[in-house]
C-alpha cells in the first residue's frame, strides 16, 4: 500500500484540482505508479486538467458493482505511469452516497495497489467530503492569500479534526459524555479541537490522552496557491504557526505556488499547464513540492509537551 | 497536556529559549505582533475582537517584561517559584545579553566588528567556497560553518554583528534541528548571518531551509 495524499481546503476555485493533477504528473514523471482520485462527486472536473475528454467509466462503476475491483476503473492517461479514477458518470444523487457505499468506497481506496494515491477533493464541509479527506495518510490544505479563502481554509481544518474526533469518540461510545460538555461551550459551536481535547483530559475521561494521541497521528501540511508578490512572504508559515496554536499541534507548510494567468489559456485550451510551460516559476514551485513529498519520511507527528 | 493558549509563560508565547537576548526578544515580538495584529491575513476572521485585544495586550506586556532587565529577572523568579521553570536551567544558561549596554548600543563598536570581518573576508577572499556553497540545493549548518572558519571569522563575531545568540547560531551550524529556532525567526537570523558573511540571503535561506526540510 502507498502514500495517500488528500487535497482539500473549503474553498471552491482555490486549486485544489489543478495542483492535484500537476503533483500527479510530476510524480509519476519521477517513474512512481501514480493514481488520482476524482472526488468532487458531482462536479468532477480533473479529466479536464489532463487535457482529457470524459473518461468512458469511473467510480460509478464501482458503486453500482457494474466491476468488482476500484483498480478496474483506474484508467491510464496520456502520462506513462499516471492513473485516473473519475466520478463524471456519477450523477449527482451519487453526490450523496449512502453510508454503506461511502465506505465501501473508503476502504477500496485504502487498498488501490500504487505508490501515490492522490484525492482530488470538492469545495464545502459535508461529511462525504470530510470523511474523504480523513482517508490519507498526509492531508494537504490548498488556501490561497485572500481574507475569504484563508477564513474558509480554518473552517475547514477545525471540521475536519473535530470530524475525526467524534468518530474516535462515537466508535468508543463515549460522544454523548462530552456532547453536553461540547454544548455548554459557545451554544454548541465548539471552538476548536484543542478545547474539546482539553475537555476530555480536565474531565479525566480515561481516554482523554488517548484522543490526542489519535489526533496528533493526522499529519498535514499547508499550500499557499495562486501566490503573487505582493503578498508577505512568511504568511505560509505564520498560518501554520497560528494552526499549531490554536487549532491543533501538527501543521507544516508545503510552499507557495506562483500565480500564472496562463494555467487558465492552458485549461481552457485542454493542455498541461507543466508541459507547456516547464520553465515557469510556477512549474518550479510544484516541482519543489512534488520532491519534498517523495523525499519526505513519514513521521507521525510528536507533540512536545509543554511541561 | 497540551497547554491552552493562555497557559503560555511569556517565553512560551514567543517561542524563545529562557535565556534569549534582548535581540531575539525583539525579534520575537516583532514577528508574533505581525501574526495577531489586526490587519494580518493570518488570523483572518479566527479571532473575535475581544480575544484579539486580550491576546495583544498579553503580547505587549509579555514585550515589556521581557525587554526590562530588572522586571524580567522578577518574572523569572516568579516562574521558578510556581514551579514552571527548574531553578537550575536559569542559573545554568546565563541569559545572553553579552556585551554591556553601552557597548552594544554603540554604533562604533557594531561598527568596527563588521569592518574587521569585512577585513577577514577581503584578505581571505571568499570567492570560490562561498559561491561553491551558494549554488549547492542544501545547504547545511556544516557548510556554513566551514565558510565561517575558513574565512578565519569567530563565532562571537558573527554574534556580536548580528546579536543572535550563541545558542542559536551553534543550532544552526550544528543543524541541530530540535534547538533550531522556529521557522519564521530562524529565516530572518539566517538573513542576518548571510549579510554579515556577505552571501546572498535568499539563497542561503533557500538552500539551508531545503536541507532542513530533507529530513
Ligand atoms: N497557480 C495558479 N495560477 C493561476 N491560476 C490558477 C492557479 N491555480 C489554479 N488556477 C485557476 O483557478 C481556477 C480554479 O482551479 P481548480 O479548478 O483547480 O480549483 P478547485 O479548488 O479544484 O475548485 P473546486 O473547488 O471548484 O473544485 C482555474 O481556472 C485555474 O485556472
Ligand atoms: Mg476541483
Amino acid at each position: 500500500m502507498g502514500r495517500i495524499y488528500s487535497i482539500g481546503g473549503g474553498k471552491g476555485g482555490s486549486g485544489k484540482s489543478f495542483i492535484a493533477a500537476s503533483l500527479g504528473i510530476l510524480l509519476a514523471k519521477q517513474g512512481k505508479s501514480v493514481v488520482l482520485v476524482d472526488l468532487d462527486l458531482g462536479a468532477s472536473n480533473l479529466h479536464t486538467l489532463l487535457g482529457q475528454r470524459i473518461p468512458q467509466r469511473g467510480l460509478d462503476a464501482f458503486i453500482d458493482k457494474t466491476t468488482k475491483s476500484l483498480e478496474d476503473v483506474a484508467l491510464s492517461t496520456t502520462i506513462p505511469n499516471l492513473h485516473l479514477i473519475s466520478s463524471t458518470k456519477c450523477s449527482l444523487e451519487i453526490a450523496n452516497l449512502f453510508y454503506a457505499q461511502k465506505l465501501k468506497v473508503i476502504n477500496a481506496i485504502k487498498n488501490l495497489p500504487f505508490n501515490y494515491v492522490i484525492l482530488d477533493l470538492g469545495p464545502g464541509i459535508n461529511f462525504n467530503t470530510l470523511d474523504f479527506f480523513l482517508i490519507a495518510t498526509e492531508g494537504l490544505f490548498v488556501a490561497t492569500p485572500e481574507p475569504t479563502a484563508i477564513e474558509n481554509t480554518f473552517i475547514f481544518i477545525k471540521s475536519i479534526y473535530l470530524r475525526k474526533l467524534k468518530l474516535a469518540l462515537k466508535e468508543a461510545n463515549m460522544w454523548h459524555i462530552c456532547q453536553e460538555e461540547v454544548a455548554k461551550l459557545s451554544k454548541g459551536a465548539v471552538k476548536s479541537p484543542l478545547d474539546l481535547i482539553n475537555i476530555l483530559v480536565e474531565k479525566n475521561l480515561e481516554n482523554g490522552t488517548a484522543f490526542r494521541d489519535l489526533l496528533s497521528g493526522l499529519k498535514f501540511s499547508l499550500i499557499l496557491n495562486k501566490f503573487r508578490g505582493q503578498v508577505a512572504e512568511d504568511l505560509g508559515e505564520q498560518l501554520v504557526e497560528v494552526c499549531n496554536r490554536h487549532l491543533y499541534p501538527g501543521f507544516d507548510f508545503l510552499g507557495n505556488i506562483s500565480y500564472d494567468s496562463r494555467v487558465y489559456e492552458s485549461i481552457i485550451a485542454r493542455n498541461i499547464f507543466i508541459q507547456k510551460y516547464p520553465y515557469t516559476k510556477t512549474v518550479s514551485d510544484l516541482q519543489n513540492m512534488a520532491r519534498r513529498l517523495a523525499g519526505a519520511i513519514q513521521q507521525p507527528i510528536q507533540i512536545k509537551a509543554s511541561k | 497536556m497540551t497547554k491552552k493558549f493562555n497557559d503560555l509563560n511569556y517565553y512560551e508565547l514567543f517561542k524563545i529559549p529562557y535565556n534569549a537576548s534582548s535581540f531575539e526578544v525583539r525579534q520575537a515580538y516583532k514577528n508574533i505582533l505581525a501574526i495577531y495584529e489586526e490587519s494580518s491575513l493570518a488570523t483572518y476572521a479566527l479571532f473575535a475582537e475581544d480575544e484579539r485585544k486580550t491576546i495583544l495586550s498579553k503580547i505587549e506586556k509579555a514585550f515589556s517584561t521581557l525587554i526590562d532587565d530588572e522586571k524580567r529577572t522578577a518574572y523569572d523568579k516568579r516562574l521558578v517559584d510556581v514551579g514552571e521553570i527548574p531553578k537550575d536551567l536559569l542559573t545554568a544558561q546565563e541569559r545572553q545579553k553579552t556585551i554591556p549596554l553601552f557597548q552594544a548600543n554603540t554604533a562604533v563598536t557594531k561598527h568596527n566588528n563588521l569592518a574587521r570581518i569585512r577585513k577577514k573576508i577581503k584578505e581571505k577572499g571568499k570567492g570560490k567556497l562561498a559561491s561553491a556553497l551558494l549554488n549547492r540545493d542544501f545547504i547545511s549548518g556544516q557548510d556554513l560553518k566551514n565558510l565561517r572558519e575558513s574565512l578565519g571569522i569567530e563565532l562571537e563575531e558573527v554574534f556580536e554583528a548580528t546579536k543572535i545568540s550563541p545558542t542559536a547560531l551553534e543550532a544552526i551550524e550544528r543543524d541541530d534541528i530540535t534547538n533550531l529556532p522556529p521557522k519564521i525567526y530562524l529565516k530572518s537570523f539566517l538573513k542576518s548571518y548571510a549579510e554579515v558573511l556577505q552571501l546572498d540571503a535568499k539563497q542561503l535561506v533557500d538552500g539551508y531551509v531545503k536541507n532542513v526540510e530533507k529530513r
